[in-house]
């Protein structure tokens, strides 16, 4: 190997990793190891300070053998001796604040739960699975904190302050809206209780569970004093605030992958042969279907680039066809996710009709919203899977249409059943019901305990539909395939794990949860076991019943985009819950706020409770003195960072430019020696011979 | 040495941990599954001459099934008779270097290495051609056709060979890598 010392000179440039470059890029073309990394023999230990990389991390990023590791560490370690007390604490400081950095790191990953799990998943499954797994883990941490957060501000005052403290404000309501009665009269058949925990009603109604049970106590002791109701109200929008947090925070570190790697085309073919392959697969079965899968991946890969060139080959009159079809399929599929929408509006509608309804029928007429949603979900991304392929776009367009008419489909079902609920609940069609108490209080004497009931079904349904389709369809479905060798069951095949309807489901399952949750406080603590649970399942499943995936789903913009479809379902949620704080009266015989016009008017109540400099202060700064300012600023900060961001795209782009220049320069000069070796061979001949 | 004859000293491991990426669970661990490979029970293995053959090491069921792992004995054997066997602090490199808190310059390197079949420091149209060969497998059945291989080595030329001289050198290789999001957590090998 040769270690040839470098130019002092190049150690001023502007650029921290040029002297890497610049010794990469040295090439001999006859000796062997040509690539092999140099290394700075005479450059002290303080000028490498300077660039700010400590002694010890370096070491290990040179890709040379331990034995050539040990002896550099001797050469910087005899260097030492020139430096100043200064400068040897600094580098004592960070070396302890590395090593401390380090056994943090180690002592943290004991917290991180299913890592060993999730190692194992990624190994075989590749990065589109993994990534599942890993927003399904942050899901579960995320709504367990929640679930902290409300037991703490909420549940747990509540429970302790149930007998002491006095409601706010006596009510002058008129007496048949109060009337409001869950526990069920006389004697019940036993297996009402198992209907009541599926449904939510009966003994559960009147319980911590719901929105009803909790009352509005004040307590105040002569230094101690808590408002419940107002703990409910800023426990909620703190509760969202937070999940908004945590979101953006992970979507930053996604988008900032997904940004300095540029975007990748989808076709690039030495991507795929350079990054393809996963050293973490084990076993033989796994590594041949690796394998056959890359060669699938290659063949489609090249074929697709072939259909292009015909495409790109087409006329004017064939590309016009095209597109009306193109126009008349999206048509088709708009038209079918209206029918759903339709369909479960009549069904939401049907059910609060039959609400009434004892027994199995009743608990029927109950979840049949839920049946109708997950019914549709189900039928009408297969429907426009169908009409995809007769739209004739690219493969990767494909799927990216597919998704987001299917994000579509999920979200706004959602909404069309909670719109439903809320022109019920509030008379949208029928006036007459809701003139004495400003809601529908015949039907719904506690309004917001049965949204909450709603929000709780559609979770229990949606866990015990992936258990059923796990044990009635896709085991028999694997037994069948391994046992039964026919040309049907062969073509049918083991089961894929398709990553983008699953993570549907986990952003349709959490929406869910984030709407009942003013509803139904415990609602986020249900969701955390329900996705514990669901990790498990899926884990099973996945390694008993499903093969690797044939295409693979790109991980690092999948995580993003995962995340932004939470955030969609977040908004939705948001929505409805300022909706829900401001526009619609609270019930007047249950629940913390039933003194109240609305839930969001406890805050202005309380706030002219405060002292007068806490008024004045707040007051100061909600006024426009304050807030232009501070507009002004955040404007200013926005346009710096937004430059700054340009000038670095610029640099890139510069460097990637001067990156191919320098591959011509070398391509040049080589040609350069090779002709001037050629006319000097005779001469430089006769010198070997003298040597 | 340390008091018992079977243990790494602390000072090794201390350096170990120094000079690669590993934690000290993780060197210990590698130390007790080399020592299972190595054959005289009675000596310890010196660590920085005693070597465990090939053969050996292929059979860890880690690599057993990589189509590579014969490439990977050859990158990171430090052995005169450029014969793939490893010592313990060529398995330690090894593992470094496939280790979670690798760099990218790193693995790029190494993985510019095992894909450099013929060891002449770039990536020519024989070292593609099998290195594809490797990822499709070797049975006749999953190779791709003359034509197919034809077309793709010329398109990954055409996309990654920026000076045009017919081969894919370093730079031009951790180019196409440092685009890939996957690739740091894909080059992985862990006990």
């Amino acid at each position: 190997m040769a270690f040839e010392p470098q130019r002092q000179g190049s150690s001023s440039n502007g650029y921290p990793g040029d002297q890497q470059s610049l010794r990469l890029r040295r090439v001999s073309t006859q000796v062997s190891n040509q690539n092999a990394p140099q290394f700075n023999w005479t450059s002290t230990p303080a000028e490498k300070d300077e660039k700010g990389s400590s002694g010890p991390r370096e070491l290990r990023s040179i890709p040379m053998p331990m034995a050539l590791k040990r002896a550099v560490r001797q050469v910087q370690q005899m260097q030492v001796p020139v430096v100043s007390s200064v400068d040897s604490w600094k580098r004592k400081k960070t070396r302890f604040l590395l090593k401390l950095k380090e056994d943090v790191t180690g002592f943290l990953v004991f917290f991180t739960p299913w890592r060993k799990s999730l190692q194992k998943i990624g190994g075989n499954f590749g990065g589109g699975v993994h990534s599942y797994f890993l927003f399904l883990r942050f899901l579960v941490v995320l709504n367990f904190v929640s679930f902290l957060l409300i037991a703490g501000f909420v549940l747990i005052p509540s429970i302790v302050f149930r007998s002491v403290g006095s409601g706010l404000v006596n009510s002058t309501a008129p007496e048949n809206c109060t009337k409001y009665d869950p526990n069920p009269q006389g004697l019940v058949v036993f297996y009402t209780y198992l209907l009541d925990v599926l449904s939510g009603t009966g003994f559960m109604e009147y319980s911590y569970l719901f929105y009803g049970y909790y009352n509005n106590t004040v307590v105040e002791d002569s230094n101690f004093s808590y408002n419940i109701p107002l703990a409910y109200v800023f426990t909620a929008a703190f509760y969202f605030a937070f999940c908004l947090i945590c979101i953006t925070a992970r979507m930053g570190t996604a988008a900032r992958v997904a940004v300095a790697t540029g975007g990748s085309t989808v076709g690039s073919y030495s991507m795929i042969v350079f990054t393809v392959w996963n050293y973490s697969c084990l076993g033989d079965g796994n590594t041949r279907l690796k394998q056959k899968n890359i060669h699938y991946r290659l063949q489609v890969d090249l074929e697709e680039e072939r259909i292009k060139k015909q495409a790109a080959a087409l006329t004017l009159r064939q590309k016009l066809f095209l597109y009306t079809l193109r126009v008349f399929m999206g048509v088709v599929a708009f038209g079918l996710i209206i029918g759903a929408f339709w369909c479960i509006s009549l069904a939401s509608n049907f059910s609060q009709q039959n609400s009434g309804k004892e027994g199995i029928q009743g608990l029927f007429f109950q979840y049949l919203p839920s049946i109708v949603i997950t019914t549709a979900n189900f039928v009408v991304p297969l429907l426009c899977d169908q009409i995809a392929v007769r739209e004739q776009y690219a493969p990767s367009t494909t799927v990216i249409v597919a998704l987001l008419r299917a994000v579509f489909l999920r979200l706004v079902s959602l909404a069309v059943l909670l719109f439903t609920l809320w022109s019920q609940i509030t008379c949208y069609t029928n006036s007459e019901e809701c003139k004495l108490c400003q809601y529908n209080y015949q039907k719904y004497p506690c309004w917001e305990t049965r949204v909450g009931q709603e929000m709780y079904k559609l979770t229990l349904f949606d866990l015990l539909i992936n258990i059923a389709v796990l044990v009635l369809v896709e085991f028999p479905r694997r037994i069948v395939v391994d046992h039964w060798s026919s040309k049907l069951a062969q073509w049918v095949g083991r089961q894929e794990f398709v990553v983008p309807s699953n993570v549907l489901g986990l952003v349709y399952g959490q929406t869910v949860v984030w709407t009942g949750a003013l509803f139904c406080p415990l609602l986020p603590g249900i969701n955390a076991i329900k996705f514990v649970i669901l990790f498990y399942c899926k884990k099973v499943t996945l390694f008993y019943n499903c093969q690797p995936p044939l295409k693979t789903f790109r991980s690092t913009t999948s995580a993003f985009f995962f995340l932004v479809v939470l955030l969609f379902g977040w908004g939705l949620a948001t929505l409805v819950m300022i909706y829900s704080l401001a526009a619609i009266h609270p019930s007047m015989a249950c629940g913390p706020f039933r003194f109240f016009p609305s839930i969001w008017s406890i805050v202005p109540t309380s706030f002219y409770m405060l002292s007068k400099t806490s008024q004045e202060f707040l007051f100061f700064i909600g006024s426009q003195a304050f807030s232009v300012p501070l507009f002004v600023l955040s404007c200013v900060v926005m346009f710096y960072f937004i430059a700054l961001c340009s000038v670095y795209g610029k640099n890139v782009a510069l460097l990637r430019a001067q990156l191919k220049l320098e591959g011509r320069d070398k391509q040049f000069l080589v040609k350069q020696i090779a002709e001037l070796s050629q006319k000097l061979q005779i001469p430089k001949h006769n010198e070997e011979i003298e040597d | 040495m340390g008091s018992s004859t079977s243990h790494l000293s602390k000072e090794n491991v201390s350096e170990y941990q120094e000079l690669t990426f590993l934690t000290k669970q993780e060197i210990l661990l590698a130390y007790k599954r080399f020592m299972e490979l190595y054959e005289d029970k009675k000596n310890p293995p010196d660590p920085r001459v005693s070597r465990v053959s090939l053969d050996k090491i292929v059979k860890l069921p880690e690599l057993q099934s990589n189509p590579f792992r014969e490439r990977i004995c050859h990158v990171f054997s430090t052995s005169e008779l450029k014969d793939g066997s490893l010592s313990f602090e060529d398995f330690l490199d090894l593992l470094s270097a496939f280790s979670d808190s690798a760099t990218l310059e790193i693995k790029s390197h190494y993985a510019f290495r095992i894909f450099d079949f013929d060891d002449d420091g770039t990536l020519d149209r024989n070292d593609l051609e099998k290195l594809v060969n490797r990822l499709t497998g070797e049975t006749d059945d999953t190779r791709l056709t003359k034509d197919e291989m034809g077309q793709l080595i010329s398109n990954i030329l055409e996309e990654s060979d920026i000076d045009k001289d017919g081969t894919v050198n370093l730079s031009e290789f951790q180019h196409v890598i440092s685009r890939s999001p996957d690739f740091v957590s894909s080059f992985k090998i862990v006990l």
